[in-house]
């Protein structure tokens, strides 16, 4: 979810501490690996959160606006295909670019295999908001996904250009 | 069969994705090669991503050693801890002792406890009803855990540096009790709380037990 190995290991140790720090709050309402998973969650929740800069609740964590390159709801212009350009370097850098929670979300259901009904419980939301974000998630992933494949094309052609100018 | 528009499509994709499309926006998919281009990339995007879950991530030991220093630095975990400290006895004097005598005695007070400690959880119940029912469940075995530690004292002084060794131990677990019961006070109701607390006076009566049997073997 951080896209960072060393990171990763720190917010690690952070979950452990949470988990020895408020062991006595957990009151076996939910079964112990949701709490877990859910106080993990929510420490790398806060770290993104920080990471960001700005103090800003779920919903806005989930839901940029127009401005920020929020999930546009178009539905056209398939200029170029994403197939075969998807690979685990491309996707990583998309996912690295999600807001905070679209990435936990989609991290959890696409890449975890939890169901809507666990992650609702994770994190604390609605099954219908949570399958709402997946879906924005992945909408907002091929969106940085085509750019990605945009810039490449444009590179590519300057390339080309710059090439073909030499040779002349 | 009719068909629906693009923007119909989109709004009722993340009902369906995942699963089958209804029969409308089947056929939509068949006349529509952007929605059709659509689903294919955020089907390879769900491809993609779950090939990374089969990644078992190794996580450096420098953490688990981190993790344990930060643990003793906030008081979470002490560096001598009872169950280690019940490992060296048993390194040490396990092969010489015969089974403990008192070890029955114990366990019966034990199990008792274990009983009233893990009753099932009336919801109805408030705090202070929890709290009475916790001290009422463990006053006698604390008590009789007092009874045994005062006669231990009064005969076991044949050896100074094994005295002190267990004395040693035994504020050890005192300290984890104490801790225990202060979660418990904190938090009646918490069945782990109430666990902790239960497993820290066995530790304590295994303790007794031994050094009880020991005892009786310098007499």
């Amino acid at each position: 979810m951080v896209g960072n190995t060393a990171e990763a290991e720190d917010l690690t140790q952070e979950a452990f501490l949470q988990l020895f720090r408020k062991i006595a709050t957990f009151r076996g309402e939910s079964a112990f690996s949701t709490w877990l998973h859910r106080l993990a969650v929510n420490v790398v929740l806060m770290k993104l959160r920080k990471k960001s800069g700005t103090e800003t609740s779920l919903d806005e964590m989930t839901e940029p606006d127009e401005e920020s390159g929020g999930p546009r709801r178009d539905f056209g212009t398939p200029d170029l295909r994403l197939s075969g350009s998807i690979d685990r370097v491309n996707l990583q850098r998309a996912v690295e670019q999600l807001p905070p929670g679209y990435k936990a979300v989609f991290v959890l259901h696409d890449v975890q295999g939890y169901e809507h009904n666990e992650i609702a419980e994770i994190m604390e939301c609605s099954i219908g908001n949570s399958k709402s974000q997946l879906h924005k998630a992945r909408m907002r992933l091929r969106e940085l996904l085509h750019e990605a494949v945009r810039d490449k094309a444009r590179e590519d052609r300057k390339a080309a250009s710059a090439e073909a100018g030499s040779e002349d | 069969m009719a068909t629906i528009t693009c923007k119909d499509f989109m709004d009722r994709l993340d009902s369906w994705m995942g699963g089958n499309p209804p029969g409308d926006a089947e056929a939509h998919l068949r006349n529509c090669s952007n929605c059709r281009s659509l689903i294919e990339d955020l089907k390879a995007i769900c491809t993609e991503a779950s090939s990374w879950r089969t990644e078992e991530v190794e996580v450096s030991p420098r953490i688990w050693t981190s993790l344990r220093s930060h643990l003793e630095q906030e008081g979470l975990i002490h560096e001598n801890r009872p169950a280690e400290s019940k490992t060296t006895w048993f390194a040490g004097w396990l092969a010489a002792l015969p089974r403990p005598a008192l070890a029955g005695a114990y366990l019966t007070l034990l199990i008792a406890a274990a009983f009233a400690l893990s009753r099932p959880m009336n919801k109805q119940s408030n705090q202070a009803l929890w709290l009475a029912d916790s001290r009422d469940s463990t006053l006698p075995l604390r008590a009789q855990l007092i009874a045994e530690q005062d006669s231990f004292a009064s005969f076991n002084n044949a050896n100074p540096v094994v005295t002190a060794s267990l004395n040693k131990n035994l504020a050890i677990v005192d300290n984890y009790i104490a801790l225990c019961e202060k979660s418990v006070q904190e938090e009646p109701q918490n069945e782990v709380a109430r666990d902790y607390l239960y497993e820290a006076y066995q530790q304590k009566a295994d303790l007794l037990a031994q050094m009880t049997e020991r005892g009786e073997n310098n007499r």
